[in-house]
């Protein structure tokens, strides 16, 4: 809690001395003109047919001003005389009423998925019965049920529309990637975050914790334009939670999770990759035989065990890692409120641990929350969010990736440890059995992270429905990172002489090094937006316009030393005292916007939809005069069940028919693109005598784009939504985008002879420039159904999205293959030769086209030009990238008396991914390979010969082939949780309002065909830390 | 209404305040990078950029491991030795397709990095040189560093020529992107003579403007008049050889003697295996330095033996530990060399030993064992994997003051040297051989073939016997072929001579020989096998392929090299 205290005063003190004068000026200003107009305080009580309802919001119509029922569905509230209340809640029909004086007495009919409920879109809300848009929408009380604590992990399989893909799950970067409705530009596609209004804030969305989480919404259309320049990818709007009027409710919960990896490949053991060995060396000499590693006694040896220090048999993943590994969260909740001051405050605390052996990985994560709204007056109304938390990540000196590609190339015929107990040199001095922990020492990464939102709300009472909204918010970060490794033994055992053999490995020149840095992140937003929102009969109109501007800055600093004279003092001072010793970087990063935008809702009668919104969005990636762009989208609904001629229709509850088009944009591109770049280098060493140093060097890295520009998408969207039978709501949308102008470096269709060649794993030289155009389109489907049945409640709803891309321009080689060509096709394909199947003897070889040199075990690769020959003309597409076209979800929940369950399941298909292990006499095999491998001994082997590695083997990387594309293809628990409410008399007893236990579970299991590793990651070599399965227990309660 | 007005005043008053409007809100500065108007507005930038131009970009993974490359391959993982009869690389690294002739347009392996680096490097040359008449700088200076560009320029048309044959010529425009990439003049490769042509006429160029000495103003690592004369040499004598045959031998005499008569260079005497760990030195004529951070591969960590650490990267061959003569001059197949096969790395080429580890060889302290059972460097030793395939460990260039186990960023310090003078010497000796026979001072010169030859056999360290007198001219070219074989091993220049002399066709097609070891007792017996299944040489590989993309991207128009 300390740790929680002082970074809310460091990050709450510093940025706020900027923009506090101008919000204390219009404080001031604001309060010198109050007036104040009569109110009364209305109470009453809401019911439904099972008794009274809490939790439903009480609006005063027409103005801010809410209340929330609370346990006996009663409610205060002030509000002008003759106001009219508004009444929602999730679970039924919106009803209106005036106040009457004295109590009121409210009664809300059932009406699943309430045309009512208020959704968060761009800059405002709007009633679910309204919307004109594609928005998908998740609660925070559905967010918490995913034991997994990065918040993007829980949203998969939620709804349609949004594509999520779970590439690791090491503590600290376990995020999913996010994409909405697929691939759709070869330029970057990450989906903007909005939290509580600021765009792009800097602390993202995965670390947010989700207790606070109000809702999220995610613009998948049109929608999504009024964030203009970075819409294209869609946007996702997190709203966190705020105090409402009524008792303080202090709300508190606490889970343990057991997290364990959901798939760990099977390596060979030891006689098999013994004999793996003796293959390879056959391979390489034929005269040498069958036995030139090991020989056959050997093999018995590694086989029976009878010799552990000589032929061990070692599992590395067995012995670096842990079954199961802990984690857990705790997190404690105020929130209440009086008419004037409402407020939500919270703490949390995350916790997770790697799953390493005696590991040093670890993740803390201290959050908190406080959600302060004032009313200062009727119509002066004051906001303040601060949020901050602490990241502690630590880690070992050695990276997750280092450690799980030394598991799997460490060869099962090494021991991890001695049977001494002293480690062993791994592979090539990586054991990491050694590595996973502090051994080689620690790589902390704390960082901090602060956001502050100071709103303001005027409402111009002159004129009726007009008023002023503004913001200002200061992001920031603070990372640190600090990775001080030090050298320690390794040994190898000579057997002919008995001496053990130390090496030194870590560290740098067999003594300690340090690196050091910081990176600073701030941005400020500033946003001022003039509303107006009247109804003239039946024609309402709501709109606004606004200003907003951003500025990011990032400042690093980084400092290394080596050569410490000892490994007990880690500090920058205490390195080694050569210049050679010691080494600093800086860099800083400076990025501003500027936005007018604007928005039009009308509706008839809430019958006839229309909305129209324009941003104009100026930024300081592009150069003048190619700065702006104007991003205008239209969206029209027409709710067909409110036509007179409908209401006979007694099965339709609602049916609305909805479109939108709109222009968005994508600017993530890096700056200064319209210039010729040339930094300076470090690599050219020239001499005087025998003085030697690095002489200043400089090269071109960017040639200059001077036209650079927005990329730009055009989405259309049409849907038909509704309510049948009262119990199924169902919602069809068929969507298109095009992007053009996509943004993208000109690689293939540049001769090298132009010397206009781009580096290899660097920056291209080229720029990015506006030319690639892709079409994506799809269906997005949802149907779901619920029921009551006397004290069971349950519901079921399926999810669909089919997403699919097709490339209409993309920079190829002018004389590129029509079949080879990626135009045309979808985006993220793989270029591969088609594996047909293996050759089992020479006889087979020679009626086949084969490469030179082909031997029986090799992949028949096919002659798909039918010209004799295999050459780089016989690759094809393959038919998939590795994002899915098409993904869907199932969730399931019910609940009974105390009882409930709910459960998201999670699939995908039509996906590929490429894994080529990094196997040979560089690492171990895959034991589906190993064990199926095709070989002398085994020629009806079903994998091809091992070779000495698989990156330059005829059957791999030097002809990439289907062999190793993977139908990526899954079902997958994604969570499930099963609750216990405690009722009754032991609740009052306790003096809780509510008191839950629950179990669940996030990943429990999988169904796919991918044999080896989990299918939902992308790493080519599959050297990942693996995806996580969690099993939590968890208590909830409120007082 | 007025305090409403106020107050929508005041409100638009706030907004302006806090988003304060500022005009070039949306200009940013760069910090971290310089627009080209700098670079060329001063001209102290602009010569930083000039020096850079001696070093390349890498175009693949594992290539410029440490530093980018410079020209040819230099230190790297897998070294350009592992293409020829000289070597194998233990772990393949897209060597062996070269080694199995399975080189194709789309599977050019390591051998894929030269052309694209070459034409971006002559670009970058281009842009200084179009450039150059805009800066405010001395003309002296100007004409050293026009000199030296040009040079840099020839260089990288040199990379090209003796990979390629004839080439594009660029000309001395920089290209961007509004320029027309297609344009059909970027596709025509001139002939073989039009390329060596046009890189010695900008080498006399380059000889002309650079200072014959490095001095200060200078610095070790730029280019010299030397320099600049003895690759002049060096294409000279490849455009005289049979495989190009565009030149004459007696310019390639010429060529070399222009070097020989600077009176500057002449062999190091401290010692073979010395030359290759020390940077300045007088036989050196080009080289790249190297330094902290900015270093090459870790050499002795990436081909030490396996007890020691090491990875055994690139592996001598049986083939070449054969060539090596006994240390009376005689090959080991003259019955009279007293060759003895149970053993058979005593009294050789001293070069031998600098060269190459082998089974009882010293090394750091400790004996080489790669015989069976039991040696430590075999695969009875630890970290089993990384034992040689071939026996044998690679001994040049490796510095024993440097740390071979982690080592990380504390070695890869040696010049990758370019040029030396006993290249220069044997480049006059087989011109003037070609040209006048052994035992004749060409005109001009003050060396016979012959006596060129022996410098190199009779320095200290090195101690063979002088080439007898009365050698034919065939006699002299073997005797020549033998010298450049043993004297420039794993200096990347195999690859090349056996492709110009045309004898590739037989040492490339040899099988990749490597020795097994057997000890018994006390005693070792010592059989031949292949290190490596598979090599093979076709007439296509005379020349490598231009890389398939390249193909591609200029809409077939570029030639490929026949064959392929």
């Amino acid at each position: 809690m300390r740790q929680i205290l002082q970074l809310t005063c460091r990050a709450a003190c510093y940025p706020f001395y900027r923009i506090a004068p101008p919000l204390f000026l219009l404080a001031f200003l604001l309060f010198s003109n109050l007036t104040l107009f009569a109110q009364t305080a209305v109470t009453g009580r809401v019911m439904a047919s099972d008794g009274p309802v809490a939790g439903v919001t009480v609006t005063v119509k027409g103005t801010q001003t809410t209340a929330v029922t609370d346990a006996a569905g009663k409610f205060s509230i002030q509000a002008p005389e003759k106001a009219i209340l508004v009444f929602t809640h999730v679970n039924y029909k919106a009803e209106e009423m005036t106040v009457t004086g004295g109590n009121m007495e409210v009664t809300l009919s059932s009406a699943n998925n309430s045309m009512s409920e208020v959704i968060v879109v761009g800059y405002n809300t709007t009633k679910k019965a309204t919307l004109t848009g594609s928005v998908s929408v998740v609660k925070g009380a559905d967010l918490v049920k995913s034991p997994q604590a990065n918040v993007s992990n829980s949203l998969a399989g939620r709804f349609s529309g949004v594509i999520l893909n779970n590439r690791s799950g090491e503590p600290g970067y376990d995020g999913s990637g996010i994409t909405v409705r697929g691939l759709a530009t070869t330029g970057n596609n990450d989906v903007l975050v909005v939290v509580d209004g600021v765009p792009g804030q800097i602390g993202g969305l995965e670390r947010l914790n989700p207790n606070d989480i109000e809702s999220i919404s995610v613009l998948k259309d049109a929608s999504a334009a009024i964030y203009g320049s970075r819409a294209a990818n869609g946007v996702i709007l997190v709203t966190t939670k705020r105090g409402k009027t009524g008792k303080p409710t202090i709300s508190a919960s606490y889970n343990h999770g057991f997290s364990s990896p959901t798939r760990l490949p099977e390596m060979a053991d030891a006689k098999t990759y013994a004999a793996i060995s003796n293959e390879i060396a056959y391979y390489n000499n034929k005269a040498g035989g069958m036995n030139q590693q090991y020989s056959d006694a050997e093999i018995q040896k590694f086989a029976d065990g009878s010799d552990p220090l000589n032929y061990p048999n070692t599992n590395w993943a067995k012995t670096t890692l842990k079954n199961s590994t802990g984690q857990d969260q705790a997190n404690v909740s105020v929130a209440g409120g009086s008419d004037n001051i409402r407020y939500y405050l919270s703490s949390g605390l995350l916790s997770q641990d790697g799953l390493y052996k005696n590991g040093a990985n670890k993740y803390n994560q201290y959050s908190f929350r406080s959600n302060i709204d004032a009313s200062i007056t009727k119509d002066f109304k004051v906001s303040l969010y601060l949020s901050g938390r602490e990241e502690d990540r630590q880690f070992p000196a050695s990276s997750s990736s280092d450690i799980f590609r030394s598991i799997y190339r460490a060869y099962s015929t090494i021991p991890a440890f001695y049977p001494n107990g002293l480690p062993s040199g791994g592979i090539e001095g990586n054991n990491p059995a050694v590595m996973a922990t502090n051994a080689g020492g620690l790589n902390r990464n704390p960082g901090q992270v602060f956001n502050g939102i100071l709103k303001g709300s005027y409402n111009i009472s002159a004129i009726k429905g007009l008023s002023v909204d503004a913001f200002a918010a200061v992001d920031k970060s603070w990372y640190f990172n600090k990775t001080f490794a030090t050298p320690y033994l390794l040994y190898s055992y000579n057997k002919n002489t008995d001496i053990y053999t130390s090496r030194i490995v870590g560290g740098n020149n067999n003594a300690a090094s340090l690196n050091e840095s910081q990176k600073n992140q701030t941005q400020l937003t500033t946003n001022i937006r003039l509303n107006y929102a009247n109804s003239f009969g039946q024609h309402n109109f709501n709109a606004f316009v606004g200003y907003e501007q951003s500025e990011l800055k990032r400042d690093s600093l980084g400092a290394s030393r080596i050569n410490f004279p000892t490994p007990l003092t880690p500090e920058l001072t205490q390195g080694g005292t050569l210049a050679t010793d010691r080494d600093n970087g800086g860099n800083s990063y400076h990025y501003t916007r500027k936005s007018y935008l604007g928005k039009l809702s009308y509706n008839y009668a809430e019958k006839y939809l229309f909305d129209a919104q324009l941003r104009i969005d100026g930024s300081s990636t592009f150069p003048a005069g190619h700065r702006y762009g104007y991003f205008p989208s239209f969206s029209a609904g027409w709710r067909i069940s409110n036509e007179s001629f409908m209401h006979n229709v007694a099965f339709i509850n609602d049916l609305k028919l909805r479109g939108s088009y709109g222009m968005l944009g994508n600017d993530n591109v890096a700056l200064f693109q319209y210039l010729n770049n040339y930094t300076f280098n470090t690599q050219v060493v020239l001499a005087s005598g025998t003085a030697i140093g690095i002489a200043p060097a400089i090269d071109l890295t960017k040639l200059a784009n001077k036209q650079i520009h927005w990329e730009e998408a055009r989405k259309t969207d049409i849907a038909l939504e509704g309510i049948l039978f009262n119990d199924i709501n169902f919602e069809f949308i068929y969507f298109r985008q095009q992007r053009s102008n996509i943004l993208a470096a000109r690689n293939a269709s540049i001769p090298n002879v132009t010397g206009i060649v781009n580096p290899y794993g660097s920056d291209p030289l080229v720029p990015s420039e506006n030319i690639g155009k892709v079409n994506s389109n799809g269906l997005e489907a949802t149907l779901g159904y619920n029921n009551r049945k006397g004290k069971l409640h349950y519901g079921a709803s399926g999810n669909f999205t089919y997403a699919k891309s097709k490339i209409v321009f993309i920079d190829e080689a002018p004389a590129v293959l029509s079949y080879q060509k990626q135009t045309g096709k979808p985006l993220n394909t793989y270029l591969l030769y088609n594996a047909t199947g293996i050759f089992h003897s020479t006889d087979e070889i020679a009626k086949y086209p084969h490469l030179d040199g082909a031997q029986p075990g090799d992949l028949i690769l096919q002659d798909y030009n039918n010209d004799g020959k295999i050459t780089a003309d016989d690759q094809v597409r393959s038919k998939y990238g590795n994002i899915p076209q098409i993904t869907y979800g199932i969730l399931l929940n019910a609940d009974y008396k105390s009882f409930d369950i709910s459960v998201v399941f999670a699939g995908q298909t039509h996906v590929s991914q490429f894994v080529l292990p990094e196997s040979g006499t560089v690492g171990n095999f895959y034991s589906s390979w190993a064990d199926n491998r095709w070989s002398p001994a085994n020629p009806n082997g079903s994998y091809p010969r091992v070779d000495t590695r698989t990156s330059a083997s005829v059957n791999g990387g030097q002809y990439p082939n289907t062999f190793w594309l993977n139908n990526a293809s899954f079902l997958r628990l994604k969570n499930i949780e099963l609750g216990y409410n405690v009722t009754g008399s032991t609740l009052s007893k306790l003096k809780m309002q509510s008191l839950r236990v629950y179990l669940s579970a996030f990943n429990l299991f999988t169904i796919t065909k991918v044999k080896d590793y989990d299918p939902e990651g992308s790493n080519y070599s599959g050297q990942f830390y693996p995806q996580q399965r969690i099993v939590n227990l968890g208590v909830a309660l409120q007082f | 209404m007025k305090t409403i007005f106020r107050n929508i005043f005041y409100t638009a008053f706030f907004a302006t305040a806090i988003t304060s409007c500022k005009k070039d809100f949306l200009t940013v500065q760069p910090t971290d990078r310089l627009p080209q108007e700098y670079i060329l507005a001063d001209s102290s930038l602009y010569e930083d950029y000039v020096v850079a131009r001696y070093v390349g970009i890498r175009l693949q993974d594992k290539e410029g491991d440490g530093t980018n490359p410079g020209f040819g391959r230099g230190f790297e993982y897998a070294m350009w030795s592992s293409l020829t009869d000289e070597s194998i690389y233990n772990n393949d690294d897209n060597t062996w397709l070269v080694q199995k002739g399975l080189l194709a347009p789309e599977n050019t392996g390591i051998a894929g990095t030269i052309w694209g680096r070459s034409y971006r490097g002559i670009r970058d040359c281009n842009f200084a040189i179009s450039t150059i008449a805009k800066v405010n700088m001395s003309a002296p200076r100007k004409a050293r560093l026009m000199a030296e560009l040009k040079f840099i320029r020839a260089f990288r048309y040199h990379d090209l020529i003796r990979n390629y044959g004839g080439v594009i010529l660029m000309g001395d425009s920089a290209y961007n992107l509004t320029d027309n990439l297609q344009d059909d003049a970027f596709f025509k490769r001139a002939s073989l003579k039009e390329s060596i042509d046009y890189a010695v006429a900008q080498l006399d160029d380059a000889a002309n403007g650079l200072p014959l000495n490095n001095d200060d103003a200078w610095l070790l690592g730029r280019a010299t008049k030397g320099a600049a004369l003895a690759l002049k040499s060096r294409l000279l004598l490849y455009a005289a050889s049979p495989l190009y045959g565009t030149g004459t031998w007696q310019a390639a005499v010429t060529a070399a003697q222009a070097v020989i008569g600077l009176n500057k260079y002449s062999l190091y005497t401290g010692g073979y295996s010395n030359l290759f760990l020390i940077n300045d030195n007088k036989e050196t004529i080009f080289e790249r330095l190297y330094t902290k951070n900015a270093n090459h591969t870790h050499l002795e960590i990436a081909n030490g033996p396996n007890s020691y650490g090491g990875w055994g990267g690139n592996l001598p061959l049986q083939n070449l530990v054969d060539d090596y003569q006994m240390n009376n001059g005689k090959a080991i197949t003259d019955p009279t060399s007293g060759y003895d096969a149970n053993n058979p790395y005593v009294g050789r080429d001293n070069r031998f030993y600098a060269t190459i580890l082998y089974n009882g060889a010293t090394y750091r302290g400790n004996t080489i064992e790669t015989f069976t059972p039991g040696g430590k460097d075999s695969k009875d030793g630890p970290d089993n994997w990384n034992t040689s395939k071939t026996g044998y460990y690679l001994k040049k260039y490796m510095n024993d003051a440097y740390p071979l186990q982690n080592p990380w960023g504390n070695a890869g310090f040696q010049p990758w040297i370019y040029i030396r003078y006993a290249e220069i010497l044997l480049n006059f000796a087989e011109a003037a051989n070609e040209a006048y026979g052994p035992d004749v001072v060409p005109p001009g010169s003050t060396l016979t073939a012959r006596a060129a030859v022996n410098l190199i056999r009779e320095r200290p360290s090195v101690g063979m016997p002088d080439l007898p007198a009365g050698l034919s001219q065939a006699q002299m070219r073997t005797a020549i072929q033998y010298e450049r074989r043993v004297e420039l091993a794993f200096e990347e220049h195999r690859f090349y001579d056996v492709r110009r002399w045309k004898i590739a066709d037989v040492t490339e097609n040899k099988p990749a020989g490597g020795v097994t070891v057997i000890k018994n007792g006390s005693n070792f017996t010592y059989a031949t096998k292949v290190a490596l299944d598979g090599r093979h040489f076709e007439t296509k590989n005379y020349w490598l392929p231009i890389p398939r993309t390249e193909i591609q991207a200029s809409n077939n128009k570029i030639q490929q090299n026949s064959g392929y």
